[in-house]
């Protein structure tokens, strides 16, 4: 199937299996910075942005894609340094099979224009709850994202 | 050279690498050329395995190869029992135990070609309560037990024993108990749950031109895994070589050595790398789980509320295999070291893990302690409610202070129980309860003794005044590399900047037993300490190399934790408002790395208490993926609340406690115990459902229990 995917910025035209995941098939180009972690869409370790929204990799396929605009890790890496800087300087990550996940649905909680609501805190709270952590407790990345979404 | 002088860095060693996603965990590295492994597994607990038909799987284009027990060495593996064959051998003895190998071109062609496997097992009955297995008719599951090496059994023991410890008077303990002003019996259940790393369980084991071969994984114990694969599989010392490898989460389940040394085996027999990453629902249904147990307690008082006695008797379904606990006695140090943290004149204890026909289990965030702690502080409470005595002040009369000895006779110096159960009831309550609900209030408290563990590493020169400090152990997540930087370049006197941490593989460095019973930052600081001063006096280019085998006698660490819960009397539901850790502590490292180990410890304790339950039924898990197995998110997190109690003493000239495993362990008692404060449901099962809560709430009612 013809795809003419925007990736990170880029213009990528291809023929593709249809039921091929979006997960399987950017690790297969080396972008392993998404992961694959309970592959049915609970975990969000592979949230990715699709047209500015927060998906699971893992759930979708190539051929749902058409023509949509995919953001990955390494690409918001590149265009917000300052969304990397918040989980850096709050240390919101320890094993960090989560962050990029994480970062994903940070970046999705800015484009939705979180930071402007009323109680902040909650509604991340309540924004990040496709992502899961076993590690820190979600105080210092719930921090991490109250300081992009702020900014 | 003084702190003062020496810049705290903002960030860990790992952060910028792992917010951009460029940290490689063991599936992201590089494979090409990998033939890639699937496990085909047993759908029954229990049988005999009558055929494996593979014709239709060797048909799938890119198939390389189907294997089965006949096809591989005849080897055991285990930490220290070594029970486990790499595939089932003529019997199956838990449900996803592997009993066919798919070897291909793609992890989808492996796949696709495992589901094509037709295995024909003769069902046969299994056992899965632990008391139950124990029974004289109980089938057995293994023939001679005690001939494992390792085992810790014997011949004429119940061949459904994988380990037995007690110790104490039991006569005394009962006979003081009957003679006690007040005393409670009761009996708790924690079920089976996992440790819950989002990361699968995965494996790249890449041979040489020479038969050796060099593995990555998802091990926390690079050292004592290569020693177990090489004594499984009969390597030569320098034929395997293991890479340490960042881990997306342990928690005590990536010490096991799991699919590893079969991965080995196929690297060797098909002269190329092999990779396995398990899927999700694999690692959740067939890897090393939490241990469930049932634990009967008995415990007294005197009318001042002075402990009396104390009996404690658990037992745990160990699963099919011993294979996963790495212990002397094979069993679980928090249920052999069960109260450690009271003065108890007269005790005895006993703990069984029995071969159960389920998943091998293994260890998990201080292991046998989220047991034996739930039992004890939970009838701890219930003693005090039954004597009507406050239950913080029955415990304030009992918990060890400065010199007071343990009920196992040792004597501790600085035991600082009071000191913190004091400043967890100091702290002011920060949370209100909704109009209608009931509140709670509930204490419970974890005393936990560390010691420094045995490490190496090697210092050397880099470029421009900087240095580079070799690690034997992964980044596991807990800010470990971290830590030895800091302490490094405090050491040395430089910016942590200056200091670059390096995981080397395994031939590299002397050794090391691996992350695990909390005791990395320990045995890490006092080897730094000794590092730079061989440093200070060596000629300034290094490297110099150092194998720490440092022994300081053991430290206790305390964590009194407050959950404060409202409960709706309608349904049953608990919402945990507030959880508060009043936490021992010496001199802490880092403190950022420091309060994330609390947290999510008191998450994970958060989790046990109300949601978290494998749903072990029959030899089956039915909590089979993420969305089954409930972990706590972000919106389901309570407040959190943490008093450092500073001023402790901690190891060696590095004055420091462990934190790793404190606040995980007590959380699931104070939650029960809130609940049994706020309407008189006494829940001894875990986890706390709004269900058992409103059957509580009913059987009150019909006045059919009392409160």
């Amino acid at each position: 199937m013809r795809l003419h995917l925007t990736l990170n910025g880029s213009l990528v035209d291809l023929d593709e299996d249809p039921t091929t995941t979006l997960l399987e098939w950017l690790r297969a180009r080396g972008m392993t910075g998404t992961k694959e972690g309970c592959a049915i869409g609970v975990c969000g370790a592979c949230t990715v942005l699709v047209d500015s929204r927060p998906v699971s990799a893992c759930l979708t396929l190539m051929g749902t894609l058409g023509s949509s605009t995919v953001v990955t890790v390494e690409g918001i890496a590149e265009t917000e340094p300052a969304l990397i800087d918040a989980f850096v300087g709050c240390e919101a990550m320890q094993c960090g099979i989560c962050t990029p996940g994480h970062v994903m649905a940070a970046a999705a909680a800015k484009l939705a224009g979180i930071g402007s609501r009323a109680d902040v805190d909650s509604e991340i709270r309540k924004w990040l709850d496709g992502n899961l952590c076993r590690c820190t407790g979600y105080e210092t990345i719930v921090a991490a994202v109250r300081t992009y979404v702020e900014r | 050279m003084s702190q003062a002088t020496v810049a705290r860095p903002a960030s860990r060693t790992d952060a910028k690498s792992k917010a951009t996603g460029a940290t490689l965990y063991t599936a992201d590295f590089d494979h090409s050329g990998a033939l890639h492994v699937a496990l085909v597994r047993s759908d029954v607990p229990c049988g005999r395995i009558v055929s494996v038909e593979r014709t239709a799987a060797e048909a799938v284009p890119g198939v390389v190869g189907v294997l089965v027990a006949a096809d591989l060495p005849e080897a055991l593996c285990g930490r220290r029992v070594r029970d486990m064959p790499l595939i089932a051998r003529h019997v199956v003895r838990y449900a996803g135990e592997r009993v066919a190998v798919v070897v291909g071109e793609s992890r989808a062609a492996a796949e696709s070609a495992a589901s094509l496997v037709e295995v024909d097992i003769a069902e046969l009955p299994g056992v899965f309560d632990p008391l139950d297995a124990l029974e004289e008719a109980a089938p057995a599951l293994h023939d001679a037990p005690w001939s494992y090496p390792g085992a810790v059994v014997t011949e004429g023991m119940h061949p459904n024993l994988q380990s037995l410890v007690e110790a104490g008077d039991r006569d005394a303990t009962a006979q003081r108990l009957s003679e006690s002003a007040f005393s409670v019996e009761a009996t708790y259940t924690i079920p089976s749950t996992k440790q819950g790393y989002l990361e699968p369980q995965a494996w790249l084991a890449v041979p040489g031109p020479d038969g050796s071969v060099r593995l990555r994984g998802t091990t926390k114990s690079p050292y004592r895994l290569r020693e177990q694969i090489s004594t499984c599989l009969g390597l030569a010392p320098g034929e395997l070589e293991v890479e340490p490898t960042p881990l997306g989460g342990d928690f005590g389940g990536k010490g096991a050595p799991g699919d590893a040394p079969l991965c080995v085996a196929l690297a060797r027999r098909f002269h190329r790398p092999v990779r396995l990453v398990l899927r999700s629902a694999e690692d959740l249904t067939a890897t090393d789980a939490r241990h469930p147990a049932r634990v009967t307690v008995r415990v007294g008082c005197d009318s001042e509320g002075r402990l009396t006695a104390m009996s404690f008797d658990a037992v745990f379904a160990g699963g099919a295999y011993a294979a996963h606990k790495p212990g002397a006695t094979v069993n679980l140090h928090g249920a052999v070291e069960a109260a450690l943290g009271y003065k108890l004149p007269v005790w005895s204890t006993r703990s069984r893990v029995a071969y159960t026909n389920t998943v091998p289990k293994g260890h998990m965030r201080a292991p046998g302690a989220t047991a034996s702690v739930f039992a004890i502080e939970s009838a701890i409470d219930e003693l005090a409610r039954s004597a009507g005595i406050d239950p913080a002040a029955l415990r304030a009369a009992n918990l060890l202070g400065d010199g007071d000895r343990d009920a196992y006779g040792h004597r501790w110096e600085q035991a600082r129980g009071v000191q913190t159960l004091e400043a967890a009831l100091n702290a002011p309550a920060l949370v209100t309860v909704p109009a209608g609900w009931s509140a709670g209030t509930g204490l419970a408290v974890y005393c936990r003794p560390t010691a420094a563990s045995s490490t190496s590493l090697r210092l050397t020169a880099g470029p421009d005044g900087s240095f580079v400090v070799e690690v034997p152990i992964p980044e596991t997540g807990t800010g470990n590399h971290t830590v030895v930087r800091e302490l490094l370049a405090e050491a040395l006197g430089v910016s942590p900047t200056r200091v670059e941490v390096r995981q080397v593989a395994t031939s590299l460095l002397p050794g090391d037993p691996g992350v695990g019973g909390s005791r990395v930052t320990v045995g890490m600081a006092v080897a730094v300490a000794e590092l730079a001063r061989r440093w200070a006096a060596g000629d300034g280019e290094g490297p110099v190399e150092l194998e720490s085998k440092a022994s300081y006698p053991p430290v206790l660490s305390f964590a009194a934790q407050i959950a404060r819960v409202a409960v709706d009397p309608e349904t049953g539901q608990v919402k945990v408002l507030e959880l508060l850790s009043a936490v021992d502590v010496a001199r802490v490292v880092n403190p950022v790395a420091h309060q994330l180990q609390i947290d999510g410890g008191a998450v994970m304790g958060f989790g046990s208490a109300v949601m978290e339950d494998a749903l072990e039924q029959d030899g089956l898990v039915w909590a089979a993926n993420l969305a089954e197995l409930k972990l706590p998110c972000a919106a389901d997190v309570p407040r959190l609340t943490t008093v450092l109690v500073e001023g402790g003493r901690g190891i060696g000239e590095a004055d420091v406690k462990s934190v790793g495993e404190l606040t995980n362990v007590a959380v699931p008692a104070a939650v029960a115990n809130a609940v049994a404060d706020a309407v008189g449901v006494r829940v001894r099962d875990l986890p706390v459902s709004a269900e058992k809560v409103w059957h509580g709430l009913n059987a009150l009612e019909a006045g059919r229990v009392t409160r």
